[in-house]
Order: structure tokens, then C-alpha cells, then sequence
């Protein structure tokens, strides 16, 4: 193993992601002192805190609460390891996710540099960054007020335990990463075009599982709970490898020395067999990504849905571009979670009240389910529709398009994925929370008029604010101050038009509400359709003058390719 | 439309901030002509496509493209032009075959008459089998060669093909160069850049020699022999000697020493 090839790629892979969050690299130099003073920061945090928990020990006078933080600790302590191993995965995943989706991970094997330095320098590259600077803080803090507690030796053995843990963590990454790739490629191969759809299923599935152990943690467990339960959970599942160190933990804590050298040895051992199994891996398939073929059959081109609507074929040529692209590209698959994880939230929501939601909050809910996922998606997939051309842009420029026919394209394309966004949400809100029809027509009837407006409005921003740069050195979509103004014009429009509806609004929540927050209003039948109408004069208002932005900025576009 | 020369560039100049792209050129392409412009980086000849394109615009003097005077230039004229950029930038989260089909209703070529060009120019540029494969898992010749096809099939009057060959293995580049006599003898005018110049010799009508933003040389490989006065030289000693760049000698010693 040569360290200084390993120390090399480090900084190499370290830069590369530094790369995504730079704008300019002609001056770039890499300052040190920037580099460590998080770490350091982190220390000094984590030592202020492990001196605050050891003063409030101190100060306790009572024997049975001062055994009982005592108990608590130790717990802490040997349930730490299990603890940073799940964060560590998660955020040794992050990391190298970060730079899938960013700038290129393909070991440059081309070098004289070996498979065990690459797998290792990822490795190391991959923990650092938040996961290090959580153990550090971690470390740091347990340290300081283990010579309070009493329980410094405990607390070395917990620090080198949690180093250990996070290098394994990072090297179990290091394999997920490969298997990734590989089985996407192998899935890929075999289902084709379904393999899209699974890879955004996958990750759907993932962010469920997320949200139900948050909501479990979250609605029964108390952290002394949660670190017993660990702590528990440990023992019982002693036969998984992950959990040893937390058994070695647990063992030196009750002065089991034998336990102690048999779980470490055996971590150690387990630790080893990872990483070389994650250079085994890189050096089977780490050469390059395997191809994603999209079985169509035989080619047999056809009018599309959208040509059916009374698109132009470069219209729909567009829009179907564009779709394949939010659903193909890693980066802005996001614009599909968002709405799910919506309507997955607001599930959760609602267990809380098991089957009895009150009459307010049902309606508050279906409006919620109705509006969001679909008035959410508008202003991201506007104002980054855009800028997801990238380096390709010169196509639109040197194609036989006109200002008129992008603009259309885009700004439809980005209202009908909403309009079925919002379509799909209050089907699906619609069984769960069963709202009156009049409710039901006065949240779709605000859906739409929001997606129309929002859409023009971010198009307008994304026309302007693209950044057409392609993966270096950074490829972010939108230059950031149009993304704020994005933002603020997006959040003030939507309340210009929302705002006639909030008295009817509060008349409908005001009956569930207790009465010495809210008192009951009443409003006039009329009142209702009246608020409709205003919303609909300010909503095809503020849609004619941000499409003529739209117009304007897309014949701006046109007429500057240069710089392309 | 009747027109005389496919391309005439009329003492044009461009100009980057500081840095001078193209100098006060003037230049005539003419029908059917295949008509290369060669250079060292920076002398101005992707500038040049790009100007004929319409994608940049020129400080001052005149661009007739196709009979059409470049200001006054309609979309219409971009359905006529053919143009493969430099550097192989696709949309590569489509297969090939996606994006053959978006560029054929991007330029709105019937159903019937798309699916019979496709199918013809990935068959003879052996991309069959691949076309259903991300271009993001193409190498670099695969998706210049779908370039190349997005460019021409359309059948455009005017082909600017900016380093057109480049990554090409030798039967792809040797269909593409008989392709392009091809065309040019139905009176499509083809302007290329490239750095090879034994392509250029091979398959140009005439050869503009540009640098540092001014045409140096234009004629055919004849002509240009006699205006270096090196009667039985190849394209490249030539090259060389009107760029003025020729003594590469005591480079390649130092580099060997």
C-alpha cells in the first residue's frame, strides 16, 4: 500500500467535491485552514457540551438520580457505535451520492495506482465531511464528560469503537456503490424501460421506510428509551458482524476482558473482510458503468399524447424530452418525490388521529393532499426546465425553433406534469378524506389557477436564470439569486391568489377549532363563489403578464447563443 | 430560392472581448462545393460555423447564407442548414433512437419519411443494435456519429460540421467522407473544420487555411502547393509553412532532452 498515492487521491476526491459549490476555479486554491476548522469547531462544540452535561452531573445531588444518568450513559455509550454505523451509512451514502450526481467517480485506474489504494482512498474521502464531524463533535463530548462521570476508560475504548465504526460504515458504501451500479446495470439490461421506474420506486420505497422509523421514534421513544432499546436490540442480534463493537462495548463495560477481546479481534477481522471485498468489487467492475438500454421493440414513430392535445411535433418533441429527462436524470427526480413524499406525510399525519379526524381537519387535510404536491412541484420544475438543457442548449439554438414554440413547450409541458400531479393527489385524498363537493371544486378549481400562474411565474425566472453549464465545474441548473427570486415571486403569488379563500378557509376550520382560539365565523353563502371569481381575475392576471415575460424571455433566449 | 454561392462572408470580423476571433474575412462557398477550413486552436473556425449558423453575429460586415441575408435570417433558413458542433454534447439521458426521433420532429419531417431515414443511417453507420441504448453509455465516435445523422437527415442544403470525423473509427469515416462527395454532387455545400489534414486533402474541393483570425490561404490542394511554392508537398508541410509554424525541431529536442 503506498500511503502517499492514497493521501493523493484523497485530496484529489476531496477537491472534486468542493468543485460542485465553487463558481469560479481560475483562482482556486486550497486553503488548509478552511479544510480543519470545521473539525476543529466541532471539537470545541463537543467539548463545551461534555462540559455542560458533567457540571449538571456534578451539581445533582440525589444518589438514585445521579446512578440513574450514570445507567443512562453507559448506554449511551454501548449503543454509540450502532448509532454512528446507521448515520454513517447514510451519510458515507450522501457523500458518494453527492458525487455520482455531480462530477465523476470512475476510478482512474489507468494510473499506476492499485485497487486496494483507490477502494481505500474512497473510502477514507467518504467519511469525511458530516460524518466526521459528528464523531468528532461525539467523540469530543463523551471524552470531557466521561471525567465527570467517571467513566474515562469507557469512553476511549467508545471513541476508538466509533472510528472503527465509521470506517466500516464508509467501506460497506464503498461495496453498496458498486452492487448499485452492477444490479442497476444487470435490472437494466433485463427490464429495460421498467428500469426507470424502479430505480424512482426504489427510492420511494427507501423514503418510506425513512418516515416510518422517524414516526416511530418519534411517537414512543424518549432517547433513554431509544438508547435501552439499541442497546437491547445489540444483544439480541449479537450473530450480525455490524453489531460486535457494540458487544465488545457492552462487554468491557461489565468487565467481561475475554468478550471484550474476542467482539474487538473479531471487528477487526470483519472490518478487513469488508474492505477487501469492497476492492474485490472495484476491481471487478470498476472499470466503467455498464450501458442502460431501453428496449422499444421495433422503431415505429407515432403521434404522442401530447400531439393528440393540439401540439406542433417540435412541441411535442420537446415536451417529450423533457419528460424523459425529470424521469431519467438522478438529479431532478426529485420533482416526482416531492409530491409523494407529500401525500406520504400527510398519511402519517392522520394514524395520529387513528380513525377519528375531525370534520375541520379532514378538509384541511384534503386541501393540504390536493394543493401541495402539485403547487410545490410548479415553481422547481418551471424555473429549472430550462436549465436542465445544460451543455446541450446548442441544439435548441441552432434548431428551426422558434421563441413562440419553447415557450409553449415548456411552460405546458411544466402545467399538464402538474396538473396531473394535483389530478392524482385529490383522487387519492379524495377516498381518504371525503370532502363535500363544493370543498372538493373550490380546492381543484385553486390547484389549477396556482399551476397556471406559478408555472408562468418560474418560467419567467428559469428563462432568465439558467445556467447552462454542463457537470464542471458545477452543474446546478439555476444561477442562485433567480432561485430566490423564484422563490419570493412564487410565495407572493400564490398568496395573492389564496387570499380571497382564507375567510372560507377559516370558516371551515374555525368550527373544529376550540372556540378560545378561533370564533366561529359565518360567512355568507355567496361568499364562496365571490372569492372564486376574485381569485381567478388575480390568478389570469398574474398568468398574462409572467407568460409574456415568458415570451420575452424566451425570445431573449433565442437571440443570445452566443457564449453557447 | 435562387441563390449563387451557398455561403458569403463579406469582411466580417468577430470579436471576444479581447480577443480578435476573426479579422475582416471574406469568404464565397460555393454549391455543391465541400470546402475545409483548417487552423490552429484559436484561429477562428468554429467562429466561422457558428456565424454561418447564425449563432453569433459579426461586428461588422455581411453573412449571406443560402441567398439569405443573415439579419434578415428566418427560421426557415436554420430548417435548410445542417450542424454538427464540436465536442459530442447530447442529450444523453435518451437513447440514440430518441434523440434521432426528437431531431426529425424537431425539423418536422414526416412519420413515413423519418422512419425510413433513421433506420437507413443507423444501418449504414453500423449503429444498429445500440440504438436503444443510452447515449450516456455511447463512446465518444457512437455519438458523433448521431450527431452526424441528426445533421443531415433532414436534407439540408448547407452541412457545417465542426471536427465532423473526429473519434470516428476508419469505416464510419470513410462512409461519412464518400456521404458527404455524395451530397455535395447533389449541390449540398458542406463547410468543415477539422485538424486532420489528410481529410481535408482527401475529400476538399478547396481548403481555407485560417490563423490567428484571418484566412491566410484559400484554394485547392493545388493552388495552394503553388502559393507555397512546394510543388510536391503534402497538406500538412504546407500548412506549416504558410502558418509559419513549421520548425518544430529544437521543440521535440528539448522535449527529449
Amino acid at each position: 500500500m503506498n500511503w502517499k498515492n492514497v493521501l493523493l487521491l484523497m485530496s484529489v476526491n476531496r477537491k472534486s467535491s468542493r468543485a460542485m459549490q465553487r463558481d469560479s476555479f481560475r483562482r482556486y486554491r486550497d486553503s488548509k485552514t478552511v479544510t480543519y476548522v470545521l473539525y476543529g469547531l466541532a471539537c470545541l462544540f463537543g467539548i463545551l457540551i461534555g462540559w455542560l452535561v458533567g457540571s449538571l452531573y456534578t451539581g445533582i445531588s440525589d444518589v438514585a438520580v445521579r446512578d440513574s444518568v450514570l445507567q443512562g450513559a453507559t448506554y449511551l455509550f454501548i449503543s454509540l457505535p450502532t448509532i454512528v454505523l446507521l448515520y454513517g451509512v447514510v451519510f458515507t451514502q450522501m457523500n458518494q451520492f453527492r458525487r455520482i450526481v455531480k462530477v465523476t467517480i470512475q476510478p482512474m485506474y489507468w494510473l499506476p495506482i492499485t485497487w486496494q489504494e483507490h477502494t481505500l482512498a474512497s473510502v477514507l474521502t467518504n467519511m469525511l465531511g458530516a460524518p466526521m464531524l459528528i464523531t468528532v463533535f461525539l467523540s469530543s463530548a463523551i471524552l470531557v464528560a466521561s471525567f465527570y462521570l467517571g467513566l474515562i476508560y469507557l469512553s476511549i475504548v467508545t471513541v476508538l469503537a466509533l472510528l472503527a465504526t465509521l470506517v466500516l460504515a464508509s467501506a460497506t458504501t464503498e461495496i453498496f456503490k458498486t452492487t448499485q451500479i452492477r444490479l442497476a446495470g444487470a435490472i437494466t439490461r433485463v427490464t429495460g424501460r421498467a428500469a426507470i421506474w424502479l430505480r424512482l420506486a426504489a427510492s420511494i420505497i427507501s423514503m418510506i421506510i425513512f418516515y416510518a422509523i422517524y414516526y416511530s421514534i418519534y411517537n414512543q421513544a424518549t432517547p433513554i428509551l431509544l438508547f435501552e432499546a439499541v442497546a437491547g436490540g445489540q444483544s439480541a442480534l449479537w450473530f450480525i458482524p455490524y453489531v460486535w463493537l457494540g458487544m465488545a462495548l457492552s462487554a468491557f463495560a461489565n468487565s467481561l476482558w475475554a468478550g471484550t477481546i474476542l467482539f474487538s479481534l473479531a471487528t477487526l477481522m470483519f472490518i478487513v473482510a469488508v474492505f477487501l471485498a469492497a476492492t474485490r468489487l472495484n476491481m471487478r467492475f470498476g472499470y466503467e458503468a455498464p450501458s442502460i438500454r431501453i428496449s422499444s421493440g421495433a422503431y415505429a414513430p407515432k403521434v404522442s399524447l401530447f400531439g393528440r392535445l393540439g401540439f406542433s411535433p417540435p412541441e411535442v418533441a420537446l415536451m417529450k424530452k423533457d419528460f424523459r429527462a425529470i424521469t431519467r436524470r438522478h438529479e431532478l427526480m426529485f420533482i416526482f418525490i416531492l409530491p409523494i413524499s407529500v401525500i406520504i406525510m400527510m398519511f402519517f399525519t392522520t394514524l395520529r388521529y387513528g380513525g377519528s379526524i375531525p370534520a375541520g381537519g379532514s378538509a384541511l387535510l384534503f386541501a393540504l393532499v390536493t394543493l401541495l404536491p402539485g403547487v410545490f412541484t410548479a415553481p422547481f420544475l418551471g424555473v429549472f426546465i430550462m436549465g436542465l438543457e445544460g451543455e446541450n442548449v446548442w441544439y435548441l439554438h441552432s434548431s428551426p425553433l422558434s421563441a413562440k414554440t419553447i415557450a409553449r413547450a415548456k411552460y405546458f409541458f411544466v402545467v399538464i406534469v402538474d396538473l396531473a400531479v394535483t389530478l392524482i393527489c385529490s383522487v387519492v385524498s379524495g377516498i381518504f378524506f371525503t370532502p363535500s363537493l363544493l370543498l372538493a371544486m373550490v380546492i381543484l378549481v385553486e390547484a389549477a389557477l396556482l399551476i397556471f400562474a406559478l408555472s408562468a411565474v418560474s418560467l419567467a425566472c428559469g428563462f432568465r436564470g439558467a445556467d447552462y453549464r454542463g457537470f464542471f465545474p458545477v452543474n446546478r441548473l439555476l444561477k442562485p439569486k433567480w432561485g430566490l427570486l423564484n422563490f419570493f415571486l412564487c410565495a407572493a403569488t400564490a398568496v395573492a391568489i389564496v387570499a380571497p379563500m382564507i375567510p372560507y378557509a377559516l370558516s371551515i376550520l374555525s368550527g373544529s377549532l376550540p372556540t378560545s382560539f378561533f370564533s366561529v365565523i359565518s360567512l355568507p353563502n355567496y361568499y364562496v363563489y365571490a372569492a372564486m371569481f376574485l381569485s381567478i381575475v388575480i390568478a389570469v392576471a398574474i398568468t398574462y403578464v409572467f407568460r409574456k415575460l415568458v415570451l420575452e424571455g424566451a425570445a431573449r433566449f433565442r437571440a443570445e447563443a452566443e457564449g453557447i | 430560392m435562387a441563390y449563387s454561392f451557398a455561403a458569403k462572408l463579406t469582411g466580417v470580423s468577430k470579436r471576444y472581448s479581447d480577443v480578435t476571433a476573426v479579422e475582416n474575412l471574406d469568404l464565397e462557398v460555393k454549391k455543391g462545393e465541400i470546402l475545409g477550413l483548417l487552423g490552429p486552436n484559436g484561429s477562428g473556425k468554429s467562429t466561422i460555423l457558428k456565424m454561418l449558423l447564425g449563432l453569433v453575429k459579426p461586428d461588422s460586415g455581411a453573412v449571406n447564407v443560402l441567398g439569405v441575408n443573415l439579419m434578415d435570417a428566418s427560421l426557415a433558413l436554420k430548417k435548410r442548414i445542417g450542424y454538427v458542433p464540436e465536442g459530442s454534447y447530447v442529450y444523453e439521458f435518451l437513447t440514440g433512437l430518441e434523440f434521432l426521433d426528437f431531431a426529425g420532429d424537431v425539423f418536422q419531417i414526416s412519420l413515413e419519411e423519418k422512419k425510413k431515414r433513421i433506420e437507413e443511417f443507423l444501418k449504414a453507420l453500423d449503429l444498429e443494435g445500440r440504438e436503444s441504448d443510452m447515449i450516456s453509455s455511447y463512446s465518444e465516435g457512437m455519438k458523433q456519429k448521431i450527431l452526424i445523422i441528426s445533421a443531415m437527415m433532414h436534407k439540408p442544403e448547407l452541412l457545417l460540421l465542426d471536427e465532423p470525423l473526429n473519434s470516428l473509427d476508419p469505416k464510419s469515416a470513410r462512409i461519412v467522407k464518400n456521404l458527404l462527395r455524395k451530397l455535395a454532387s447533389q449541390n449540398v455545400a458542406t463547410v468543415m473544420s477539422t485538424h486532420v489534414l489528410e481529410i481535408a486533402e482527401a475529400i476538399c474541393d478547396r481548403i481555407a487555411i485560417m490563423y490567428e483570425g484571418r484566412l491566410l490561404a484559400l484554394g485547392t490542394m493545388e493552388e495552394l502547393r503553388q502559393r507555397a511554392k512546394m510543388p510536391n508537398s503534402g497538406l500538412e508541410d504546407i500548412f506549416l509553412e504558410l502558418t509559419g509554424t513549421g520548425d518544430v525541431k529544437p521543440i521535440v529536442e528539448e522535449l527529449l532532452r
